[in-house]
């Protein structure tokens, strides 16, 4: 992937250089080891910051709307999910299709980065990328791994690598994975019995600070004002009560029925590391089972929870 | 799909009932209503969505 | 200064014996990461854990603390009025915090007891408190706490100061309590006091070798309104998703906001951690919102940090380096390099 960086600045100077895109949101590097950060770049001078990495984890989508200029365009880089959600964005009226140049990013996936903290005692001090071989080192070793054995869960279990919507591509397309099982997470939540789902839940979410960094990171949560933000009337408590803990999880992951790409962002916001995925994760499911949808591959459909079909699944109405 | 998730962790079914009942349908309202108690009776009172302000 | 040597052999005995006395707090590691709770009779402290992920501010602060309850009953005499919930002030250590962590707590203590105010929850918390901490021999790529008036091997704050010497801990005790502790759990082996502090200080030099630095000493100087007003506040805020993770996790951070609930015929006031990010934090019941905007929330933690406390307390910064929102922003937003930023900052 990191071959890609040099096409990604080229095209990005040529677009600030030539007036066609006022700015460019795309990932720079980060200040300490295994992060990048999201960056707007709008001259020419700037796009040597642009860097691609396997640390490119959070979702560019995510930041299009706020920046928006009034006129003209802006380009932005999108990984598979990322273009999903920006489709998605466009079925939602969020942005329009001639406001965006959207430079594509054939994607091997992202690093989970507790994952590789896992493997160290102490902390890491050096991360560096070639191909699939990682080369991680911490005070006291130096260890070399496959990205293949690192990757997150989203990004194993992703089928959809290539961008499906852009204006160029930065490469060329990547092998799409194919899956015997696509959702072994969440069968295996099925298969227990129902006090031990509540308890997985409950376990899954015990630290949970109630930051919304996972809302927050999501493309998919542009409300103006959120249902927990909301004070009148007030529809969760503010604290950490547990009730007000599952009361937000549940929501906040409803709302994404029919429309999460299974980008990860979420997950990767975390400061906990809590895998919120587990709960939109069975959505995904049974959008698939129930309607045959995947989000964010269709321009002109809309989600299946905002539309309504004679055919729709309707048993559970009496 | 609602019902689905809240099965999936682990809070009874039974729980949540969706019906589409015209203004003009008393008696499907009130068979409706009856069968829902029943059935949220049958699964006692809940305790995962209840705060506890004694602890 | 009396200096003690407990051999490691000894320590999960003494703790034991402590438990008599104490309740006591310290680092665990789950599968969320490592953070510092109160232990379950059966569980020993992870002494050798990093920077635990939330700052053990909780201890004293905890982000959601039950304050006043009343009954809404009104064939009870006294009803509707708001009466204190029973606190629970009985004695507490907590082992292995860090010396920039101790450091937070005296300057969280500047708002929570004061010769204005003092407030009750915190006070008591605090009075019950003895804090056992561990000096820092590799400090992490995060850690800058050299640069905040603190340190590795640090000692304000803290009632124990402890060296990890591999087989043994060395114990400097600095209060009373600190002494109280350590015949709580029977640790009574002298060391020479000579000796034990030329120790501390090797170690202390070969932690601060690998600390970053950053300066701060233009802060004071600088124009509140040339700051406030500095061009370079949407470039650092860009990225930032307002989630708040960095004041959460941070040591020093001590908004809170107050919430009633009822059900049925109980009342009851808590006050939640809240943060400078949410923009639900400055709204006001008219609607408006004075911080409405998401750079004008990433200037006020920045300022309020790096220059209003500065200026107003005289206690340098609001920060004690530890590095965790560093570690823990998902945006990677470094107030190392903000604060660089805001103190080379030249209006022009
Ligand atoms: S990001 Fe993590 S800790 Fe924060 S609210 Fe979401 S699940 Fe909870
Ligand atoms: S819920 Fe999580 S995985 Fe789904 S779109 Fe939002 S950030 Fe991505
Ligand atoms: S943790 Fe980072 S993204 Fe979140 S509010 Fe703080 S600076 Fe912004
Ligand atoms: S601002 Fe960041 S580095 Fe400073 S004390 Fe708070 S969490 Fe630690």
């Amino acid at each position: 992937m990191d071959t890609c960086i040099e096409k990604i600045r080229t095209i990005c100077a040529d677009l600030l250089a030539k007036g066609k895109v006022q700015k460019v949101i795309g990932f720079a590097e980060g200040s300490i080891p295994m992060a990048s950060r999201p960056i707007a770049v709008t001259s020419k001078e700037d796009v040597a910051k642009l860097v691609f990495n396997a640390t490119c984890g959070l979702n560019l989508a995510n930041y299009v709307s706020d920046v928006l200029p009034k006129e003209g365009k802006i380009a932005v880089t999108a990984k598979g999910c990322d273009s999903r959600n920006l489709v998605t964005h466009m079925v939602e009226n969020q942005v329009s299709r001639d406001q965006l140049y959207i430079i594509g990013v054939p994607c091997t996936g992202m690093v989970d980065k507790r994952k590789i903290a896992a493997l160290f005692e102490d902390e890491i001090t050096d991360f560096i990328e070639d191909g699939d071989t990682l080369t991680i080192v911490s005070p006291q070793k130096k260890e070399k791994v496959s990205k293949k054995d690192v990757l997150r869960h989203n990004c194993r279990v992703c089928t959809h690598r290539n961008p499906v919507v852009f204006d160029v591509m930065a490469a060329e397309p990547v092998e799409e994975q194919s899956l015997d099982q696509p959702f072994a997470d969440v069968d295996h939540i099925a298969a227990m019995d129902p006090a031990a789902r509540w308890a997985h839940f409950q376990e899954l979410t015990k630290n949970c600070i109630r930051c919304y960094a996972c809302r927050n990171a999501c493309p998919l949560c542009y409300c103006p004002t959120c249902f927990v933000d909301e004070s009148s009337p007030q529809w969760v408590g503010k604290g950490q009560d547990k009730t007000d803990i599952n009361t937000f999880h549940f929501l906040r992951a409803f709302h994404c029925a029919g429309r999460c790409t299974d980008c990860g962002a979420c997950v990767e916001a975390c400061p906990m590391g809590i895998n919120v995925r587990d709960f939109t994760r069975k959505l995904n499911k049974d959008a698939l089972e129930l309607f045959g949808w995947e989000a964010g591959l269709d321009m002109e459909k809309r989600p299946p929870l905002d539309v309504y079909s004679p055919d729709d699944p309707n048993d559970f109405i009496k | 799909m609602m019902g689905n998730l809240l099965e999936h962790m682990g809070v009874e079914r039974d729980r949540l009932h969706f019906s589409w009942i015209s203004s003009a349908e008393a008696t499907k309202f009130v068979d409706v209503v009856k069968e829902i108690s029943d059935k949220v009776r049958a699964l006692d009172t809940d305790k995962k969505f209840a705060k506890d302000y004694t602890k | 200064m009396n200096f003690i040597t407990i051999d490691k052999k000894d320590w999960t005995t003494g703790i034991d014996k402590s438990r008599e006395t104490y309740q006591v707090f310290g680092p665990v590691q789950d599968e969320n990461g490592c953070q510092i709770k109160p232990l379950a009779p059966d569980v020993h402290p992870l002494m050798d854990a990093g920077v635990t992920v939330m700052s053990p501010k909780s201890v004293l602060f905890p982000q959601t603390q039950k304050m006043l309850t009343a009954t809404l009953d009104a064939s009870i005499e006294d009803h509707h009025v708001m009466k204190p919930v029973k606190k629970d002030d009985t004695p507490r250590v907590v082992l292995g915090i860090r010396p920039y962590d101790a450091r937070a707590i005296l300057l969280v203590k500047l708002n929570f007891d004061n010769p204005d105010y003092q407030d009750p929850y915190w006070c008591e918390a605090y009075a019950a408190t003895t804090f056992v901490g561990l000096g820092v021999n590799h400090p992490g790529p995060c850690d800058f706490s050299t640069s905040t008036g603190c340190g590795p091997f640090s000692e304000e704050g803290l009632d124990v100061l402890m060296a990890d010497l591999d087989d043994r801990y060395l114990a400097k005790i600095l209060t009373e309590k600190g002494e109280t502790w350590a015949g709580a759990c029977g640790f009574d082996t002298r060391a020479d006091a000579a000796e034990s502090q030329s120790l501390f200080d090797i170690l202390r030099k070969e932690a601060e070798k690998n600390i970053t630095s950053v300066d701060t000493d233009q802060l004071s100087e600088k124009s509140i309104l040339d700051l406030y007003e500095a061009p370079f506040w949407d470039d650092v805020a860009f990225s930032c998703i307002n989630c708040g993770t960095c004041t959460f996790v941070c040591p020093t951070c001590w908004c809170f906001d107050i919430q009633d609930e009822t059900k049925h015929k109980t009342a009851v006031r808590f006050r939640n951690w809240d943060t400078c990010m949410s923009p639900l934090f400055t709204h006001h019941a008219s609607g408006h919102n004075p911080r409405g905007s998401k750079v004008q929330r990433v200037r006020q933690r920045f300022m309020h940090k790096l220059k209003y406390f500065v200026d107003k307390y005289d206690q340098g910064i609001m920060c004690v380096g530890c590095g965790r929102c560093v570690a823990s922003c998902p945006v990677n937003i470094d107030i190392r390099e903000v604060c660089t930023i805001m103190n080379n900052y030249e209006s022009k």
